[in-house]
């Protein structure tokens, strides 16, 4: 290993663990107390940082379990997976699997659901604004790329909502309301939650996954007898989920 | 672009939408704009109609040992082909290694392997973006035994082989001859005239174990007189007030960007 390789070996033990560092202190010229200390702010600004983005990304996760607790957790989560990108918006794609090992937040079973959704709707944020290029359900009608698809035994759509900051009515959820198909979607800029009827998510998945539209539309039947695809079709170009491609340009 | 320029943060998109603000130019970090497309690339499209941008990166990590993947470039150059910034600039650090990225601008030991290593990434990153580019001068809390470069010796280098241009952080400086002992003003004599092409104000916080560079606060009154030495050194030089934890109202940066178009204006007036 080169010189420059093993000292930045070094130094990135001592920031990672703090075991690492009275080891690391000697390659620098402070003494070693000066050392140490300078090594914990930047080992707290690494941890800061990371924490930051986490917050960023699952704003609902956090304000479910608090502000302290948070900051453990997401302390916690630096510690098993570190971050890979220097694009920190990357950090943070496996908390829901995370959480749902995480033997603190066992008694909350729907926080790995809810960090599930806050991923799409961080990754919907940023999602393209043209359409998917060769996904189209007819000539000129082409699916977006902004949104996500979800299904889980918990009310996502209700808990994103009376989480908003600016969601004004009666704080409660029904954690009783049965299994949930959800749509994560951007119609412009601002990222929203919905329900699904089970014919929609059926016909959006096999769309999405590149199906002609008779397949998805035979696949959405028989999941809802009654699904209707004109008023689907109608809702969606509204909600951004399909867009005309020619007019977008 | 040789005024004063402001920081372009989420918190002030909407003060910057309203109505023409008195900022010379806006400088972004790059890695905020990574996407694809959302809010963010939206008002950076919108405000460049009327503010010369400058991308900052702070995520490629330029001096790590370890391989570069090219996914970093990749999306810096997507950004910079899309929005044509006036500057592009990066940092003279390390970040990556071992599996993981540390997200922090960690210093370099300065050593002719560090050198030689930080002018082929600065190249060949120049070759990608074909264009060229600035490196920052980081704030450091410690500093290596192996050093055995002048940091204004490195950087001058540095700019002479890679043909970078020098973004000089003056806060930077002056936070390293507080925590390491290092002379501001000898590096600032060592980096050649025609090398700097942006300055960088920002405030810092003086921590018990030593000076920490926060962007947190107001430009300290020592970091001004630096100020005034570079801009008698370098001349009239873009200048970026940087404002990134605990952001106050836009009117506070704006305050402090006509502090140093004032001082811009004296000292190319002596």
């Amino acid at each position: 290993m080169s010189e420059l390789a093993a000292l930045q070996q070094a130094f990135g033990a001592a920031i990672a663990s703090i075991d690492k560092a009275a080891e690391t202190a000697a390659i620098f010229r402070a003494g070693p107390d000066a050392a140490l200390a300078r090594l914990a702010v930047y080992r707290g600004n690494v941890v800061g940082a990371c924490s930051k983005a986490l917050a960023g990304a699952y704003p609902i996760v956090a304000k479910i379990v608090g502000e302290s607790f948070f900051e453990g957790l997401a302390r916690e989560y630096l510690r098993r997976f570190p971050s890979t990108s220097g694009d920190l918006n990357e950090f943070g794609a496996s908390l829901a699997p995370f959480v749902a090992r995480f033997e603190h937040t066992r008694d909350l079973p729907y926080l790995p659901d809810v960090a599930r959704m806050e991923w799409l709707a961080h990754r919907m944020y940023y999602a393209s604004d043209e359409p998917e290029a060769g996904l189209r359900l007819a000539p000129r009608i082409h699916l977006s790329a902004r949104f996500a698809l979800l299904t889980s035994p918990w009310p996502l759509a209700r808990i994103w909502e009376v989480h908003q900051d600016d969601y004004e009515g009666e704080f409660s959820v029904d954690f009783e309301a049965g299994p949930e198909c959800i749509l994560v979607y951007r119609p412009r800029f601002r990222v929203l939650v919905g329900t699904l009827s089970a014919g929609s998510y059926r016909f959006l998945e096999r769309a999405r996954a590149g199906a002609p539209v008779a397949t998805a539309l035979e696949a959405a039947l028989v999941a809802e007898p009654g699904f209707d695809l004109g008023a689907a079709l109608a809702a969606w170009i509204g909600a951004g989920v399909i867009v005309n491609a020619e007019e977008e340009k | 672009m040789n005024t004063v320029g402001v920081g372009l943060r989420a918190v002030h998109y909407e003060d910057f939408l309203a109505c023409k603000r008195d900022a010379g130019w806006l400088e972004v970090h790059s890695e905020n704009y990574f996407g694809a497309g959302g809010y963010d690339l939206h008002v950076l499209r919108r405000l460049r109609a009327d503010y010369p941008i400058s991308a900052h990166g702070v995520g490629l990590a330029l001096g790590s040992a370890a391989p570069e993947t090219g996914a970093h470039v990749a999306k810096l150059k997507r950004l910079v082909d899309a929005i044509e910034p006036a500057l592009v600039s990066e940092h003279l650090c390390w970040g990556r290694g071992f599996g993981r990225h540390f997200n922090d601008l960690l210093p370099l030991p300065y050593t002719q392997e560090a050198l030689a290593l930080m002018a082929a990434r600065v190249s060949a990153l120049q070759e990608a973006l074909g264009r060229r580019i600035l490196i920052e001068n980081v704030s450091s809390y410690l500093e290596y035994r192996a050093s055995d470069i002048p940091e204004g010796e490195f950087i001058a280098e540095l700019s002479r082989r890679s043909g970078c241009g020098v973004l000089l952080d003056v806060n930077n400086l002056y936070v390293n001859q507080l925590n390491n002992g290092t002379d501001a003003l000898a590096t600032m004599s060592a980096i050649a005239r025609e090398s700097v092409a942006e300055i960088h104000l920002a405030g810092h916080l003086v921590a018990p174990h030593c000076v920490v560079d926060t962007h947190g606060d107001r430009v300290a009154e020592p970091v001004w007189a630096l100020y005034n030495a570079a801009l008698e050194r370098f001349g009239m030089v873009a200048t970026l007030i940087e404002w990134d934890t605990d952001i106050p109202p836009l009117e506070v940066l704006l305050d402090e960007a006509r502090r140093a178009r004032a001082l811009q204006a004296e000292a190319c007036c002596v």
